[in-house]
């Protein structure tokens, strides 16, 4: 039997021979990582590792900076995770990418390996796969790999789905119209797997862990949470939805202060930490995304500090999806820092919720 | 810190239009409002980053207050509609940390509301004496308790 990634290949290759596609982004295998690459030559594609064990980068991002001064020129086929392919959906709807000439395929997810650990301990992708074929999820996957609330693909956020769990061989199957011509022009029959009870698995997780991580205690529990936090920011860097040109938390004309700003600060405060800001920064960062943060957990593993930030990230987040009952991603929904309803919101009014 | 008496700092940020209107309207009716309300006057409410709201907190305001037109009066037609949004986020984050969310405050005044707005000033200012001091002022610093 063919390997997935064998299999994904060969319909790259077809896919170019058949002229549909002009290009392919998808990871390719580095000396101890992976990248992602863009060819555009149907000889390239053997060069790629379509489903890869470890995430660098959001694919979704690479798409946003191909398509950020130009829309892409070439049919572009990009090989995308589902918390990707939800993240594309997003970042579409911030009119950050143009999807325009772009087909994404995704797939039942195997959960990717944390890039540090992966340089220590390469667990091969097939690995990760066997694990999902039997049901399961490796344990070696990153905290946000394991309680995932959409492993899967979702019709309507992306073109074309691949089925990997509870299946004996691989089935494609249509998200989209342009996947359904897709599928068709490549002559593939559209077939189906029973996904349920696996993604029911990442939901009890996913239900357990918001409970048991969450963070508390307010002054406290957020300092200690951050303890060690360098405020180099990586964080934000390589966080999907914080797109912004030029982020606000490094906005000198408003973090910039004269000395005796730091002296008055350490004597009305008994002493202050330096540098400043720290925990205002993370906090600011909540309010400002938090709404659409997708869960790829790329924070978390951008931390040089190995501070669980997804749980601060996924867990704050999730309760304020559900102040807007905003799911990022999955629907075409508007973010809720692009919209407002007239008659809503009504206890966050007034001292005790509610106008007189 | 000596407690005996708890004088709080409460920042408002009050949308030109409507409640610093209401704010001068007050004073020059003589209604009296407690000094410990510091008015920043602003646009539209939504002119105020969210962030300014926990920035003012940690400044070392007790509390902040956001005060707007009523809905549908917004001068500049949906501004406040879209503070409200960014209100119920910097509550909601707030109190999913477990810090208390009642220390920033959304209010519609409108520029009439003279009376209004000397109540609810003085309401509040009393709701925070009987809380007490605020202690997000002291994140990231090596004082409070
Ligand atoms: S906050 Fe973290 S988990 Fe959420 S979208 Fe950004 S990088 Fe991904
Ligand atoms: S923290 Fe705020 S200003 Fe900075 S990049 Fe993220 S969303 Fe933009
Ligand atoms: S990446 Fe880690 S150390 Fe750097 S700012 Fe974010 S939380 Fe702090
Ligand atoms: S002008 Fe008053 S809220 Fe917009």
């Amino acid at each position: 039997m063919v390997s997935e990634n064998e299999l994904l290949k060969k319909f790259l290759k077809d896919a170019f021979e058949k002229g549909l596609i002009e290009a392919v982004m998808a990871p390719a295998a580095t000396e101890d990582s992976y990248t992602y690459a863009l060819v555009t030559k149907k000889e390239d594609v053997d060069k790629l590792t379509p489903i890869a064990p470890v995430m660098q980068w959001n694919g979704a991002d690479m798409l946003r900076r191909i398509t950020k001064l130009k829309k892409s020129e070439r049919k572009l086929f990009a090989i995308l995770r589902p918390c990707e392919a939800r993240t594309f959906k997003e970042l579409v709807k911030f009119n950050q990418i143009n999807p325009e000439n772009i087909i994404v395929l995704t797939y039942d997810c195997p959960g990717t390996i944390h890039a540090r650990n992966y340089k220590h301990d390469k667990v091969p992708a097939e690995e990760l796969i066997a694990e999902i074929k039997k049901g399961g999820k490796n344990e070696k996957i990153r905290e946000s790999c394991k309680v995932c609330e959409y492993p899967v693909p979702i019709p309507g956020v992306g073109d074309i789905g691949m089925g990997i769990v509870n299946t004996t061989e691989p089935v494609f199957f249509s998200l989209s119209d342009t996947g359904k011509e897709f599928l068709s022009a490549m002559q593939i029959q559209e077939g189906s797997r029973d996904a349920d009870s696996w993604v029911k698995m990442h939901r009890e997780r996913r239900e357990k862990w918001l409970e048991e991580e969450r963070i508390t205690g307010g002054r406290k529990g957020i300092e200690e949470f951050l303890s060690s936090c360098l405020n180099c920011h990586n964080c934000k860097d390589m966080c999907p939805i914080c797109f912004c040109k030029e982020c606000f938390f490094e906005d000198h004309t408003v973090f910039d202060y004269e000395s005796p700003k730091y002296f008055n600060w350490a004597d009305d405060k008994d002493g202050i930490r330096l540098p400043t800001d720290k925990t205002l920064f993370h906090i600011g960062r909540l309010i400002h995304m938090g709404t659409s943060c997708i869960g790829c957990g790329l924070c978390q593993q951008a931390c040089p500090m190995d501070i669980p930030l997804y749980r601060l990230f996924g867990i704050v987040g999730n309760d304020l999806q559900k102040v807007f009952d905003y799911k990022p991603g999955v629907n075409d929904d508007i973010p809720p820092v692009m919209d407002f309803r007239e008659d809503e919101l009504h206890e966050f009014e007034g001292l005790f919720g509610g106008e007189e | 810190m000596s407690e005996e008496k708890f004088d709080p700092v409460i920042v408002g940020f009050f949308c030109n239009w409507c409640t610093s209107a209401a704010a001068d309207l007050a004073g020059t009716a003589r209604l009296h409002y407690p000094p410990n309300i510091r008015p920043i006057r602003v646009m539209c409410s939504s002119t105020v980053d969210p962030v300014y709201l926990i920035r003012a907190l940690q400044e070392g305001a007790d509390a902040t207050i956001l005060g707007g037109c009523h809905p549908g009066d917004c001068h500049y037609i949906t501004g406040n509609y879209k503070a409200r949004r960014r209100v119920a986020i910097v509550k909601t984050v707030l109190k999913s940390l477990g810090f208390d969310d009642t220390r920033v405050l959304l209010e519609w005044i409108s520029g009439s509301e003279g009376p209004k707005f000397a109540r609810v000033m003085n309401e509040y200012t009393s709701y925070i004496k009987e809380r007490g001091p605020c202690d997000f002022k002291y994140i990231d610093s090596l004082g409070g308790d």
